[in-house]
């Protein structure tokens, strides 16, 4: 229960507990201590008492005066404790035990014979065989004191007699209470606000720190230092410097943090610009190529109007990757055609050419093609480019279309450098880097992730490689088939 | 009635240091002391009155000795024979003593004046026994095998009487568990009270004095039997005392009763007032002294 409650209650709750506990505890050791000191002292003064009476009573005995021994008795039994509530009395008995006087006639009557009978339960000796001072335990816890009241020459004259019952012995907690309860109702009044008090002023620095704590990253550090408790307690001060060290070190990973999001930030927008450029620069070629076609064969009907064709095409191509780059732009794309395919093989053809490479190709197409025409010619492109560059020079590189109801596949294969599917990978997850082969084979990768195709190496391609792209054959905003 | 917190303190020591600075000036010794001493009459009290009260004794004291031109002085004891020894010493000029002892040793006593207790030189004997009934005595039959208080070896009421007593319910002192003597009356009542004693035999005038003033030891006794009227208890002196003084003392005590003063200590008293008195008053004591054993009276 205490445990679920607040540190800041917790604690001044717990001292004024501790408060009221040990007034408590010192009660009650001091009712235990007071209780077996009663009993010593209440002995004590039975034998002063018993000894008093006997010297007084030897000459009143020796003159036979019941009347003065009686006003000794009344007068000193006042004395024994107890005696005010007739819970103790003291007689003076003569030689042969019978009651000369008792401070209490109606309980020890006079005359009576008590040494040598059964006094309450317990045997008195008899009076020959009193011979000093003998303390009788009874068995109800009261005592009984006896002692004889000799001459100077040793004559036994009589006896001194004194009863004290067991509640004289018993603690009155009652009476042992009242004040305990008036010690602890002072504790809990003038202890128990101090205690509570005292908790609060050392939960303060505590619930501070626990303050400080919940809004860091939320309010200024330099505020929240300032507002650290500077306390000269050491434990109080350790938990202030380790927030302050915290807070410290919190900011300075802050700082880090916005670093590094800054050079990631530049580093993306390195890579956009890299692969927008390698994008554009791609179809660049071919285009500047069908300028100089046209330049040179532009009288040619058919040529001017293919050429200037490819050109619409080819720019259109650039004008679509630019716009995907602009912030929520709605690219409005046909659907894939034939002559984009010849499109790509016409553009790479002078790079082929560069590099003696005799370029192939098959179309295999069984479906109408709805996959969106820029996003295939880039991929188209980027991979013929890649594998003019890897393949040897004067061999084939063989580029293949092919498409059905399901998918539209893409493939270039050639007999150059093997590119295994592991190198594939690391060339895709390094996102480009300084592989100039790594915007194009990472945007191929993307494309087809983004489309729900795949972009993948041929390993039973040999020799060389062949590198295979696909998409499912429908449009970009199409739902996807049954299947 | 007298009572302890009505002592008027101050007043009494003022007197007495008064008294004191007189009797010291008297002392001076170019001052003749035959000369300016004034007279001494001492009185012995015994417990036939409640003599405990300073304050009323002082006050008496006081009311004689401006009339007496005499100091008037008290001197209690609470055994008779002991104020007796003192008069016969000439201790003391007079005593309040016990009708028994007056017929015991009227020879060497002259009768100074006799108390009158309800309008009559007489007083009774009481028994008395707790009160409750817890104890089983209703005469002096009954005292068999109890604890029996008396007052003094030379009280009429306190013992002579209870001896006769005795002696006619044919139980001697053997027959009595225990007897013992309380030093006067009023220690009788107490012994009773308090269950020392099953019984006592006491003085009326003083237990009824007792009562009229509240005092709880009367009021926890109560009285099984009285006795016939016996003469109370005189004040007498010694033979040998001047006889100017003595008529004087007596002359004063039978006019207390005449003024207000006297009338008032008297009122403390219980009494009515003094009066010259017989020796035939006390013929019911020396008859019953004669009766019993060792009591000192001869026929």
């Amino acid at each position: 229960m205490l445990l679920r409650l607040p540190y800041r209650v917790q604690m001044p709750l717990g001292l004024s507990l501790a408060v009221v506990l040990s007034a408590l505890l010192v009660t009650a050791v001091a009712a235990h201590l007071f209780v077996r000191t009663a009993r010593v002292e209440t002995l004590a003064t039975v034998d002063r008492a018993a000894q008093l009476l006997g010297a007084q009573a030897l000459p009143l005995l020796a003159a036979d005066d019941t009347w003065r021994v009686f006003a000794l008795l009344r007068n000193t039994a006042a004395f024994l404790p107890g005696a005010s509530r007739g819970r103790a009395r003291a007689a003076v008995l003569d030689s042969k035990g019978r009651v000369f006087a008792s401070s209490a006639p109606q309980l020890i009557q006079t005359a009576q014979t008590l040494l040598g009978t059964s006094v309450n339960g317990q045997q008195l000796p008899p009076a020959a065989e009193v011979k000093g001072r003998l303390r009788i335990d009874r068995p109800d816890g009261s005592i009984a004191l006896l002692e004889p009241i000799s001459s100077e020459d040793g004559q036994v004259l009589g006896f001194t007699y004194i009863e004290v019952d067991a509640l004289v012995f018993e603690p009155d907690w009652a009476e042992l209470t009242r004040p305990a309860l008036i010690g602890v109702g002072l504790a809990v009044f003038l202890l128990a606000p101090a205690g509570w008090w005292i908790g609060r002023r050392m939960a303060a620095p505590v619930a501070s720190v626990a303050h400080v704590i919940e809004r860091i990253g939320l309010v200024d550090s330099a505020l929240l230092r300032r507002q650290l408790p500077h306390s000269a307690d050491p434990e109080l001060g350790r938990i202030s410097a380790a927030v302050d060290q915290l807070i410290s070190e919190l900011q300075v990973r802050r700082q880090a943090e916005r670093r590094a999001l800054s050079a990631e930030r530049m580093a993306a927008v390195g890579r956009i610009t890299a692969a927008v450029a390698h994008e554009i620069n791609n179809p660049l070629a071919g285009l500047l190529t069908a300028t100089q076609t046209l330049s040179l064969h532009g009288a040619s009907e058919e040529t001017r109007k293919r050429t200037l064709d490819l050109l619409r095409r080819g720019l259109h191509q650039i004008q679509t990757t630019v716009t995907a780059l602009l912030p929520q732009a709605r690219i409005e794309d046909r659907a894939l055609e034939i002559d984009d395919f010849s499109d790509v093989v016409t553009l790479a053809q002078p790079d082929a050419a560069s590099r003696k490479l005799h370029l192939t190709t098959s179309v295999d197409v069984t479906s109408a093609l709805r996959v969106p025409s820029a996003v295939m010619r880039q991929v188209m492109l980027n991979m013929l480019l890649n594998a003019i560059k890897a393949a040897r020079e004067q061999a084939s590189v063989h580029v293949q279309l092919r498409a059905d109801g399901e998918k539209v596949e893409f493939s270039v294969a050639h007999e150059g450098l093997v590119l295994t599917r592991e190198a594939l990978e690391t060339i895709v997850a390094a996102a480009g880097g300084d592989d100039p082969r790594g915007f194009g084979l990472w945007v191929c990768r993307e494309t087809a992730t983004q489309h729900g195709g795949g972009f993948d190496v041929d390993e039973t391609h040999r020799p060389g490689t062949r590198v295979v792209f696909w998409m499912p054959n429908r449009e970009l905003n199409e739902e996807p088939s049954a299947d | 009635m007298l009572r302890i917190r009505d002592i008027d303190w101050g007043g009494y020591l003022k007197r007495n240091l008064f008294l004191r600075g007189v009797g010291a000036a008297c002392a001076a010794p170019w001052v003749s002391r035959a000369a300016t001493q004034p007279k001494q009459l001492r009185i012995g009290l015994t417990a036939v009155i409640l003599a405990d009260q300073a304050a009323f004794l002082a006050r008496w004291a006081d009311y004689l000795s401006q009339r007496l031109d005499a100091r008037v002085t008290f001197v209690s004891r609470d055994q008779y024979q002991a104020v007796h020894d003192m008069l016969f010493n000439g201790q003391i000029d007079a005593a309040w003593t016990c009708g028994y002892p007056y017929v015991r040793f009227q020879s060497q006593l002259q009768l100074l004046a006799v108390p009158l207790y309800q309008g009559q030189p007489f007083y009774q004997s009481y028994l008395i026994r707790p009160a409750g009934g817890a104890v089983e005595v209703r005469g002096w039959a009954d005292l068999r095998d109890k604890v029996f208080a008396y007052s003094d070896p030379l009280s009429n009421s306190g013992w002579l009487v209870a001896q006769g007593q005795f002696a006619s319910a044919g139980i001697a002192q053997k027959d009595l568990k225990r007897a013992f003597f309380t030093h006067g009356h009023r220690n009788v009542a107490e012994a009773v009270a308090s269950h020392l004693a099953d019984a006592g035999s006491i003085d009326g005038y003083v237990w009824e004095t007792m009562l009229l003033q509240g005092m709880p030891a009367a009021k926890r006794t109560e009285v099984v039997w009285k006795s016939r009227l016996h003469g109370f208890p005189p004040l007498v002196a010694n033979p040998g005392a001047e006889s100017a003084e003595v008529e004087a003392l007596r002359r004063t005590l039978l006019g207390m009763s005449d003024d207000d003063a006297g009338r008032a200590l008297l009122k403390s008293l219980n009494l009515d007032g003094f009066i010259a008195g017989q020796p035939s008053i006390y013929d019911s004591i020396r008859q019953l002294a004669r009766s019993v054993p060792g009591s000192g009276v001869v026929a």
